[in-house]
């Protein structure tokens, strides 16, 4: 009886955490409701963070495959996820619709402070950036005899694909015909296919494809240089709402940045490659990580 | 590879040749997908599914005794049914998670939403179609009320009933794999998720494959189901 | 500011805001929708209908006519349009394909039983006075199946439009390519593109209804 009262005590605690994103009890670990994009590298993200709280005995809910940052912001601030990995310039540039500042540490500062005027803060970024990037075929590249995106401009006309919120980002096409004032380039929206099938196909000539992505790997794919910085600096850096990361404490913190420090550039293309190439799973993928580091 | 301070990135391994060349069928992926990616998807389809078609009944049952004696209602309810079979799966997920989150909730409601046009109208016709002479010589032969409608009428309505069932269920199963869009539950995760990777042939059609073996082997049962409870009907 | 606001009863009403600021934007979405359904449904009608037909007139085939519906309707759309990605890569034939194979059992099926179930003895009488088999069929069988069969008609259209929708998944077009889309239309565009679809879908539902009653002989006066 005296059992069930302090299993029914910790339930209704954890309940309260979750329904009000106000802090549990100062003893209780506060739980934890990740959410993460609907790409590749999301999808791992998720999993290490998810998997690396589990581990150390956090409550984890899973709102895996949410859909764009602007989606997945909504969810943040009306408190239906607590935690979810963004990139800093996305948050900058989209969100806050700042002007985007010129180095990668400037661009954190400013992205935790836009996050912390809306209830939230950010912990600390990765080593690895991820940019979207001005990809194509090879052969189109040479084909057309361009290098940098500036190049473009000779192209009588093109298509550019990528996922919808790439028509209004500064940080994407909006950034392509404004700052490098590619105005002839027609915009080909993705909703649940990859940017490589529509490239393969030959129904794009060009798209958004994040540097990343272990299909730049090979040669079969080129990246135009971004003279202009337009796609900014993109490290990731887990949004976390204040009532968790206060309830949490320095431990919860630390749990997280202890992640966030192992993901390289190689460790993180590396397991993009396992999951779309290798067709792994993101959770075996990243458990295998965590646990070679010791984070499991 | 072990930098100072840095990671130790593991030997993920080397997907098979299969994998990599994107075949239609690799064994070796099912093989080692089938516990964490294709069975907990299935689990989760046939939880969702059976779900949404259990309170689409229940409701529509409730519904459907008020409706089929009562004109307006019956107009009322039938019009509500009709509408919301019209809103689009993807739209009427969408505009719920404002409400209800992104649960499994949102997508119960939903699904419901879609079985209630189907279960309603069946069942209404069915209670509607019994002849007015059957109810007359049963009241003629002392039964009550609720004698009757549990001996007589019910019986009777059965077969639009069971038909109504079953094309409720097959369409849930189906409209299911939409609800992915939203949670990654059901079979229509790993449909999604292989379409962003370079369309991954193999989860295509084992998840595909699955949804569609689903539907036939609930259809199968519903049609078995039908001819032992209304032996006196063909299905 | 984000884009994807939180519902409130005034997202119904940007909606209808939406639609008027967007309204040739909605009107080209539409016809994309409109004409992808169409090529489907004309197919589908191709390949469906003289063969439902023709299987009824001849009682031959009801394991198939029955048979066709139940696989039909076990058809779950997503799996069919990424089976259709997957066989004709990203085009016009990919969601056309999935769309045909969902509207042809609604089509065979109801054309089936509409001939079938015509009195096997008024089409005795007809076949006594020497008419022939195509003469029973097209002025016999045919009108008096007519609701069944355009009922077909009308599901099958009805649901063809309700997944096009889907197949902006799959890069259809149409107005699914609003409805998936809430990063860039926000709550608004998706209830706008909906209320599209299922205005679209009640009237093939219309036309088709007047166009049963347009077909149907009037039988006794006009009241």
């Amino acid at each position: 009886m005296f059992r069930a009262r302090i299993h029914l005590t910790m339930a209704v605690a954890a309940l309260v955490g979750l329904v009000a994103s106000a802090g549990a009890t100062a003893a209780a670990k506060p739980t934890v409701t990740i959410g993460n994009k609907n790409f590749t590298e999301e999808f791992v993200l998720g999993q290490l963070y998810k998997q690396a709280l589990e581990a150390k005995g956090y409550k984890v809910l899973f709102k895996g495959s949410i859909g764009s940052s602007e989606l997945i912001d909504a969810a943040l601030t009306s408190g239906k996820i607590n935690f979810y990995p963004e990139y800093t310039g996305v948050i900058v540039a989209d969100i806050a619709k700042q002007k985007a500042p010129q180095t990668a540490a400037a661009t954190y500062a400013a992205a935790k402070r836009f996050e912390e005027t809306r209830g939230a803060t950010l912990f600390s970024a990765t080593p690895f950036y991820d940019t979207d990037s001005f990809g194509m075929l090879t052969s189109t590249a040479q084909k057309l005899g361009v290098k940098t995106i500036g190049d473009m401009k000779k192209v009588k006309s093109f298509t550019f694909a990528g996922f919808p919120e790439c028509r209004t980002r500064i940080t994407c096409l909006l950034g392509l015909k404004q700052v490098y004032g590619l105005t002839q380039a027609k915009f080909v929206p993705l909703a649940s296919i990859s940017v490589y099938t529509l490239l393969d196909e030959g129904k794009t000539t060009a798209a958004d494809v994040f540097s990343t992505d272990p299909q730049l790997q090979g040669s079969k794919y080129t990246v135009l240089t971004d003279t202009k910085h337009v796609f900014g600096f993109q490290n990731v850096a887990p949004v976390v709402s204040k009532s968790l990361a206060s309830a949490g404490g320095a431990a919860f913190a630390q749990i997280v940045d202890a992640v966030s420090a192992k993901l390289t550039l190689a460790a993180m293309r590396a397991m993009n490659k396992a999951v779309a190439i290798d067709k792994q799973s993101p959770a075996a993928v990243a458990g295998t990580f965590l646990k070679a580091n010791h984070l499991k | 590879m072990i930098a100072a301070g840095g990671p130790v990135i593991p030997n993920f391994g080397q997907g098979s040749a299969c994998e990599r060349s994107n075949g239609w069928f690799c064994t070796d992926w099912l093989h080692a997908h089938w516990g964490d990616t294709l069975q907990p998807a299935l689990v989760q389809h046939v939880w969702l599914s059976a779900l949404a078609v259990g309170i689409g009944f229940a409701i529509a049952f409730a519904l459907a005794l008020v409706g089929f004696r009562h004109r307006l209602f019956d107009a009322g309810i039938g019009a509500l049914a009709d509408f919301l079979y019209t809103i689009p799966s993807l739209a009427l997920f969408q505009l719920l998670v404002p409400f209800t989150g992104l649960t499994v909730t949102t997508v119960e409601i939903a699904l419901v939403s879609y079985t209630l046009l189907v279960l309603y109208r069946n069942m209404a016709e069915g209670l509607r179609g019994v002849p007015a002479d059957v109810l007359e010589a049963a009241r003629g032969m002392g039964l009550t009320r609720t004698q009757t409608f549990l001996r007589v009428e019910l019986p009777l309505a059965l077969p639009a009933i069971l038909a109504g069932l079953r094309i409720a269920t097959v369409s849930t199963i189906s409209v299911a794999t939409v609800a992915a869009f939203v949670i990654p539950e059901g079979l229509g995760a790993p449909i999604f998720i292989a379409l962003d990777q370079n369309l991954f042939k193999t989860e295509i059609v084992a998840a595909g494959g699955l949804a569609v073996a689903l539907a036939l082997f609930a259809d199968g049962l519903l049609v078995l189901g039908q001819r032992a409870a209304t032996p006196w009907s063909r299905a | 500011m984000t884009v994807a606001e939180a519902f409130t009863p005034h997202t119904f009403l940007d909606a209808f805001g939406f639609i008027h600021h967007n309204a040739s934007f909605l009107l080209q979405k539409t016809a994309e929708h409109l004409e992808l359904s169409l090529a489907a449904l004309a197919i589908a009608l191709l390949l469906a209908l003289p063969l439902g037909l023709w299987l009824g007139h001849r009682h031959r085939g009801l394991f198939l006519a029955v048979s066709v519906s139940s696989v039909g309707r076990a058809l779950p759309s997503v799996a069919l349009i990424a089976f259709g990605l997957t066989i004709f890569g990203v085009g016009f034939w990919n969601n056309t394909a999935a769309l045909v194979v969902l509207a042809i059992p609604p089509i065979l099926t109801n054309a089936y039983f509409a001939v079938d179930g015509v009195d096997a003895d008024v089409v005795e009488a007809a076949r006594g006075m020497g008419l022939s088999e195509w003469q029973i069929l097209r002025r016999i069988e045919l009108p008096l199946g007519l609701p069944l069969v355009v009922a077909g008609i009308r599901i099958a259209a009805i649901f063809v439009i309700a997944t096009a929708t889907i197949a902006a998944v799959a890069g259809g077009g149409g107005l699914g390519e609003i409805i998936v889309d809430q990063a860039s239309y926000g709550l608004a565009g998706v209830i706008a593109g909906s209320l599209c679809v299922s205005a679209l879908a009640l009237l093939a539902a219309l036309l088709l209804s007047l166009t049963l009653r347009a077909l149907t002989p009037r039988q006794g006066p006009v009241s």
